[in-house]
C-alpha cells in the first residue's frame, strides 16, 4: 500500500484520477477509515492523505460559517463564536465521541461516511448547509440533502473531494440519547433550526433508516418563533410517526419512537426559548 | 508516594504478555468454530499450510504425534475430536512468520461441520423454573440445594410474602491487555511465558489438557495488564505450546480484542427468584432460586452456583432459608470468574429484594438492614459462625453520609443503599521465599503484578512491617514454576491475605535466623545505611554482609521460606442436600451509597455521587486500598448501567468490541467517597481483609435502589440501560 500526502489540491485530485479506479482511499482523520482497513472492509492500493492540504478554514462570513473539510472537530468546538451563533452545531460537535477522537475526526470524513448514526448530519441538514466539492474542473456546491444518497453513498464523483461546508448561522439545537453518554453511538439524535427570515422551522433526525432525514410533516406544524406547546407536541408526535425506525441491538423501535418524540420536543423548546422566549 | 511500577508503566517500559517476543518467534492464530454447536466432519488444513509464511498448522489429528506417546488422549484435548460446543471454540491453529500471514492463512481452513441444535439461552433449556424431575437434564452442569430450618412453615406462618424475579446480563472482564503468551519446547520441557494471574493454575490446566506431567511444564508470568479473573486459568498456553512443538520454534499467541470477548471465560446471564416470608419486620424465611448460564463449561468446573447463591441469603438474620440453583449448560462459551465471581449479580437481586421489602412496608431501608444485618456470632444459613464483621459500623457511617447528601443534593435525587459481603480466597495456600542480600531484600514469588498493586505494593508493605527495611530496599523477584515456591494465584482477593501472611512468616523466620547470629537479647530489626542492609539489635549495628555464611555469600543471601496455610470455616454438612457449597474464610462487608438523577422522559440515569464504605480489617497501604475501592466502584458502575454481552438465537455474540460493549469512561464515574472501617479483623497479615473484590459487589444493587428511590420504579434486570428504565417508568 502506497501513502500519498500531497500539499496542493491539484496533486490530490490528480492522484485520485491517476490511481487505479476504486483502489485509492482518501484519508482524513482516519477514525472511520482505519477501522475499515483493520476489518478488511477496504483494501486500497493507495492511501491519499489530506493532512498536508491547507483545508482547515474556519471563517465567519456575515450569515454563515465556512468550515474546511479537514478541520479537526475539536478546533471547531473550541471556536469562541460557535456556541452563540450556531448553538446546535456546537452541541452536536461536543457530543461526538470523546475528546481524543474530536482532535482527530473531521467534518469531511463524517459527511462522506454518511453513517445513519452520524451526529453531525442531522444538524447540518436542519441548518441546510451547502457542501463544496472539488474536482479537476473546479469546485461545485450542492445542498447537503442532495449530497447524501444513502449510507456510505454520496454524490461525490470520481476525482472529487469534499473541500468545505458552508453552515448558515441560525438559532438551533441538538439533542441525543445514548446508553453511555460518552463515546457511544446515539440511539436517536435530533436537530432543530429556525430560519427567522422565512419563519421556517427545520427538523432532522438520525438513528432512523436508512439515513438521517428531515421531518418535513412535523416542520409544517410549527409556525412563528414561539409555536406554543400544543404545536410543539403535535410536531414531536408527527416526527415520531413519519420516521422509519429500526430495531437493532442498540434500541427497540418502540424506544426509538419514544425518544424521537421526546427529543424533538426538547430541541424545539430549546430553540423557541432562545429566539422567542419561553414557549407558551 | 509513587508506586514502584508507575514510571515504568507510564513510559511503556515494562514487558507485558503482549510485548513478549523471542528471536525467530512465530505468530500463532487459532482457527475457531463458526457455529455454536456442531459435529466436525472434516478439518482440512492443506490450504492453510500452503499459504505464504506458514510454518505449521495443527488440529486434533496432529495431537498424537506432537504429544508424548499415548498422552494426547486426555479427557478434554486441546482441539475437539468431534463435537463443537460453542462458537469460537478452537478447532485448529496455525503458526506463521507474521501475524498478518497467520490470520490470512487461518481463514483458508476447510471445515465441514454438521450443525446440531443450539441452546443459546437459559430459556431454551428451562423456559421457567424447572418443576419436580425436570431438573434432571443433560443440560445441567450442576445442581445445588441447601436448606436450613422449616422453610415451608415460615411461608405458612408469614403475614406477608415479598417476591421478585431478577435477570442479570453477561459481562466480560475486559482487561486492557488481552491474553498473550510465548511458548517454546526445550527437549522434555514445555516452557511458556504468559500474562497469567496464576502460573501454577496455568501449569495444572496445561498439563491436564496436554497430558504432560506438571513437572515438565514450566510457566512464567509476565507483567499482567489487568486480569479481573479472566486470566486465572490456562487458556492459550496449551495451543501455543503445541504450535511451538510442531514448529520447533518459539510461538507467540495473542488474542485479538474480538477473540478476547468470546474466549476469555466470562460471566453469563442468570435468572434469580427471591421470595421472603415476613412477620412484622422479621424475615421468617427466604427461598432463593438461581438459573445460571454456565455456557459450554465442562461439568465439575462449576463453583459459582453454590458459592454466590449464598450472598442472596446474607448477610441477614433469616429464620429459615432454602437455596437452590442450576448451572445451566448452553452453547455459549464457557463461564468463568470475573472480579467477585457472580456476586454483584446475586447481590443486585438480594439487595433489590431487601429494598423492596423495606419500601413496601414503609421502613427506612438502612434501619431495616441495621435491624436484620449479621453481627459477629450470628449463624449463616449453612451453619457457619459469623466472624468479625464490620457491617453495623459501616451502616452507621453510611447513615452519616446519607444525611449529609440529603442536605447537599437537589430534591428528586435518588439515594440507594446496598450491602455486599464477601469472603476472601485465603483458603488456598501459598509460599514465598525471602532472600536478604547485603544490599536488598528480595521477595521471590511466581506471581506477577496484575495492576492492583497487591504484589509490588502489598507484599512489599508487609515485608517493610516485619523487617523494618524501607520500601526502596525491597524488591519483588519474579520466578517461574520450576524454581519458585508454590502459590495458588492472584485471585479471590487473596494475594495480600495469603502471600502477605507468607511474607510475614518468612520475615519472622529471617529475623530469627539473624538473631541467632548476633548475640544478645531484644528485638532485631533491619535498616539501610549507605546502601547496605544492617541488622540492629540492642543499639548495636551489624551489616548483613558480615553475617553471611560462605555458602550464602556464594548463593546470594540469607533465605527464609514463608508459608500461608489455607484455612476456611466449616459448614454443616446436613444442611447441604445436593451439590457443592463452600465455607467462608473471613467476613467482609461493603456498604455502598449511590446518588442518582433519572431523566423521567428518557430513562437516562446519571450517578451524581457515590460512597463506598469498606470493612478492611486493617489497611496495610492506604493509597493502594483506596485505588482498589475506586476501581471496583467504576467497574461496578459498568455492570450496573451499561455492560452486557448480547447473544442471538445461534449463541453468537453480537457485540464483541468496545463500541457496543460499553465499559464506563471517566465521564461516567462520579466523585467517589471512600471510607474505611478497621478493627474487624480478617485472615490476612495483622487482620487485613482482601480489598480487590468487595468494592465491586454492591454497586449494581446500590444503583438500582437509587433509581427506585428517585422514581418509584423498580428495574429488575441488569444493566439499567435507559431503555430498561424507560420501560420500568412505563414510558413505552
Ligand atoms: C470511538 C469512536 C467514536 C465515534 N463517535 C462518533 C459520534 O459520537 N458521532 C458521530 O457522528 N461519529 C462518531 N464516530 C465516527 C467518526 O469519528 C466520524 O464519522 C468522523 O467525523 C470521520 O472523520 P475522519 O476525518 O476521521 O474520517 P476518515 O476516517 O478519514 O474518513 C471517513 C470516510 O470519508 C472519506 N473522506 C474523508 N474526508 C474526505 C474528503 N475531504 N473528501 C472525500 N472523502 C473523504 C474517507 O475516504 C472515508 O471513506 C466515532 C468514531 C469512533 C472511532
Amino acid at each position: 500500500m502506497q501513502l500519498l500526502a500531497p500539499t496542493r489540491a491539484e496533486e490530490a485530485i490528480a492522484a485520485l484520477l491517476d490511481g487505479p479506479e476504486g483502489r485509492v482511499a482518501v484519508l482524513a482523520g482516519g477514525t472511520d477509515l482505519l477501522l475499515d482497513l483493520d476489518e478488511g472492509k477496504s483494501s486500497p492500493e493507495v492511501l491519499l492523505s489530506l493532512h498536508r492540504l491547507p483545508w482547515r478554514e474556519l471563517t465567519w462570513e456575515a450569515e454563515r460559517l465556512e468550515i474546511g473539510a479537514t478541520l479537526p472537530l475539536a478546533q471547531l468546538e473550541q471556536d469562541p463564536e460557535l456556541a452563540r451563533r450556531i448553538p446546535g452545531l456546537h452541541e452536536a460537535v461536543g457530543a461526538i465521541g470523546g475528546v481524543a477522537l474530536r482532535h482527530q475526526a473531521t467534518l469531511g470524513g463524517n459527511l462522506v461516511r454518511a453513517s445513519p448514526v452520524s451526529d453531525l448530519i442531522p444538524i447540518l441538514l436542519a441548518l441546510e448547509c451547502e457542501v463544496g466539492l472539488l474536482g479537476s474542473g473546479g469546485e461545485r456546491s450542492l445542498p447537503l440533502e442532495q449530497f447524501l444518497l444513502g449510507p456510505r453513498r454520496t454524490a461525490l464523483q470520481r476525482g472529487e473531494l469534499v473541500r468545505r461546508v458552508w453552515v448558515p448561522a441560525l438559532p438551533s439545537a441538538f439533542r441525543w440519547q445514548r446508553v453511555r453518554p460518552a463515546n457511544d453511538v446515539s440511539q436517536i439524535s435530533v436537530a432543530v433550526a429556525f430560519a427567522p427570515k422565512e419563519e421556517r422551522w427545520r427538523i432532522a433526525t438520525a438513528g432512523v433508516a436508512p439515513l438521517a432525514r428531515r421531518a418535513k410533516a412535523a416542520e409544517a406544524i410549527l409556525r412563528g418563533p414561539s409555536p406554543g406547546e400544543e404545536a410543539i407536541a403535535a410536531a414531536g408526535a408527527s416526527a415520531a410517526e413519519e420516521a422509519e425506525v429500526r430495531q437493532d441491538r442498540r434500541a427497540t423501535d418502540a424506544y426509538r419512537r419514544h425518544l424521537l418524540r421526546t427529543l424533538v420536543l426538547r430541541a424545539i423548546r430549546a430553540v423557541a426559548t432562545g429566539v422567542g422566549g419561553q414557549p407558551a | 508516594m509513587i508506586r514502584s511500577d508507575a514510571r515504568l508503566k507510564a513510559r511503556g517500559a515494562l514487558e507485558f504478555g503482549v510485548d513478549l517476543d523471542a528471536p525467530g518467534a512465530l505468530h500463532g492464530v487459532l482457527i475457531r468454530s463458526p457455529v455454536a454447536h456442531g459435529r466436525l466432519r472434516r478439518v482440512d488444513l492443506d490450504r492453510v499450510r500452503s499459504a505464504p509464511g506458514v510454518v505449521c498448522a495443527i488440529g486434533h489429528a496432529e495431537l498424537a504425534e506432537l504429544l508424548p506417546s499415548g498422552r494426547g488422549a486426555t479427557a478434554h484435548p486441546a482441539f475437539p475430536a468431534a463435537e463443537l460446543r460453542y462458537r469460537g471454540e478452537p478447532i485448529a491453529a496455525v503458526a506463521a512468520r507474521s501475524l498478518a500471514e497467520a490470520r490470512w492463512a487461518a481463514a483458508r481452513a476447510h471445515l465441514e461441520i454438521e450443525p446440531l441444535p443450539i441452546f443459546a439461552q437459559i430459556e431454551d433449556v428451562f423456559p421457567d423454573w424447572p418443576g419436580a424431575g425436570e431438573g434432571e437434564s443433560e443440560h445441567v452442569n450442576a445442581h445445588v440445594l441447601a436448606r436450613q430450618g422449616d422453610v415451608e412453615g415460615a411461608f405458612a406462618r408469614a403475614d406477608r410474602v415479598v417476591r421478585g424475579k431478577y435477570r442479570t446480563a453477561g459481562i466480560v472482564q475486559m482487561p486492557l491487555e488481552p491474553h498473550a503468551c510465548l511458548a517454546r519446547v526445550d527437549g522434555e520441557t514445555w516452557h511458556v511465558q504468559s500474562s497469567t494471574q496464576s502460573p501454577f493454575g496455568a501449569r495444572e490446566d496445561t498439563s491436564a489438557i496436554l497430558g504432560i506431567p506438571e513437572e515438565q511444564v514450566v510457566v512464567e508470568a509476565s507483567w499482567v495488564g489487568g486480569g479481573f479473573g479472566g486470566k486465572g486459568a490456562g487458556l492459550l498456553e496449551p495451543y501455543a505450546l503445541l504450535l511451538a512443538a510442531a514448529a520447533r520454534r518459539p510461538v507467540k499467541l495473542q488474542l485479538s480484542y474480538a477473540e478476547e470477548f468470546e474466549l476469555s471465560r466470562s460471566t453469563l446471564p442468570s435468572i434469580i427468584w427471591v421470595e421472603s416470608a415476613l412477620a412484622g419486620d422479621r424475615i421468617l424465611g427466604r427461598r432463593v432460586r438461581l438459573l445460571l448460564d454456565t455456557g459450554a463449561s465442562l461439568p465439575g468446573r462449576d463453583f459459582a452456583t453454590g458459592y454466590a447463591i449464598g450472598f442472596i441469603a446474607g448477610p441477614y438474620r433469616i429464620g429459615a432459608v432454602e437455596l437452590e440453583g442450576y448451572a445451566v449448560k448452553t452453547n455459549k462459551p464457557p463461564f468463568g470468574p470475573h472480579r467477585a465471581p457472580f456476586a454483584p449479580q446475586c447481590v443486585f437481586a438480594g439487595e433489590s429484594h431487601t429494598d423492596e421489602i423495606a419500601r413496601a412496608a414503609g421502613w427506612d431501608p438502612l434501619e431495616f438492614r441495621e435491624r436484620t444485618g449479621w453481627r459477629e456470632g450470628d449463624e449463616t444459613p449453612l451453619g457457619q459462625k459469623v466472624g468479625p464483621f464490620g457491617l453495623q459500623e459501616a451502616l452507621e457511617r453510611a447513615r452519616a453520609i446519607r444525611e449529609r447528601w440529603k442536605k447537599e443534593l437537589p430534591a428528586g435525587t435518588g439515594l440507594g443503599l446496598a450491602v455486599g459481603f464477601w469472603s476472601t480466597g485465603t483458603s488456598a495456600g501459598g509460599e514465598v521465599l525471602l532472600r536478604l542480600t547485603p544490599s536488598e531484600l528480595v521477595v521471590e514469588t511466581v506471581e506477577a503484578e496484575i495492576g492492583s498493586g497487591s504484589v509490588i505494593r502489598g507484599l512489599v508493605a508487609v515485608a517493610e512491617e516485619v523487617t523494618g527495611l524501607p520500601r526502596e530496599a525491597i524488591r519483588i523477584g519474579r520466578t517461574d514454576t520450576a524454581r519458585g515456591p508454590y502459590d495458588a494465584g492472584v485471585y479471590g482477593s487473596r494475594t495480600l491475605g495469603a502471600l502477605g501472611n507468607a511474607v510475614g512468616d518468612a520475615g519472622t523466620k529471617l529475623l530469627q535466623e539473624l538473631a541467632r547470629r548476633i548475640p544478645g537479647r531484644g528485638e532485631l530489626r533491619l535498616e539501610v545505611i549507605g546502601g547496605s542492609c544492617v541488622a540492629v539489635r540492642n543499639g548495636s549495628r551489624v551489616t548483613v554482609a558480615s553475617l553471611l555464611t560462605d555458602s550464602e555469600r556464594a548463593t546470594g543471601g540469607v533465605l527464609a521460606r514463608g508459608r500461608h496455610y489455607g484455612r476456611g470455616g466449616e459448614i454443616l454438612a446436613e444442611r447441604v442436600l445436593t451439590g457443592g457449597f463452600y465455607a467462608y474464610t473471613d467476613f467482609t462487608a461493603a456498604v455502598h451509597l449511590a446518588a442518582v438523577s433519572v431523566d423521567r422522559e428518557t430513562g437516562q440515569v446519571r450517578v451524581l455521587r457515590y460512597a463506598a464504605i469498606a470493612d478492611a480489617g486493617r489497611v496495610v497501604d492506604p493509597p493502594t486500598y483506596r485505588a482498589q475501592v475506586e476501581g471496583g466502584v467504576a467497574m461496578g458502575l459498568g455492570e450496573a448501567l451499561t455492560e452486557e454481552t448480547l447473544w442471538n438465537a445461534s449463541a453468537e455474540l453480537q457485540n464483541p468490541g468496545l463500541l457496543d460493549y460499553r465499559v464506563p469512561t471517566i465521564l461516567e464515574v462520579p466523585p467517589i467517597e471512600v471510607e474505611v472501617v478497621e478493627g474487624f479483623l480478617g485472615a490476612g497479615p495483622g487482620g487485613a481483609k482482601g480489598g480487590g473484590e468487595p468494592p465491586v459487589i454492591p454497586v449494581p444493587g446500590a444503583v438500582a435502589n437509587a433509581v427506585a428511590d428517585a422514581t418509584g420504579a423498580r428495574v429488575r434486570e441488569l444493566p439499567l440501560t435507559p431503555e430498561r428504565v424507560a420501560r420500568a417508568l412505563k414510558l413505552l
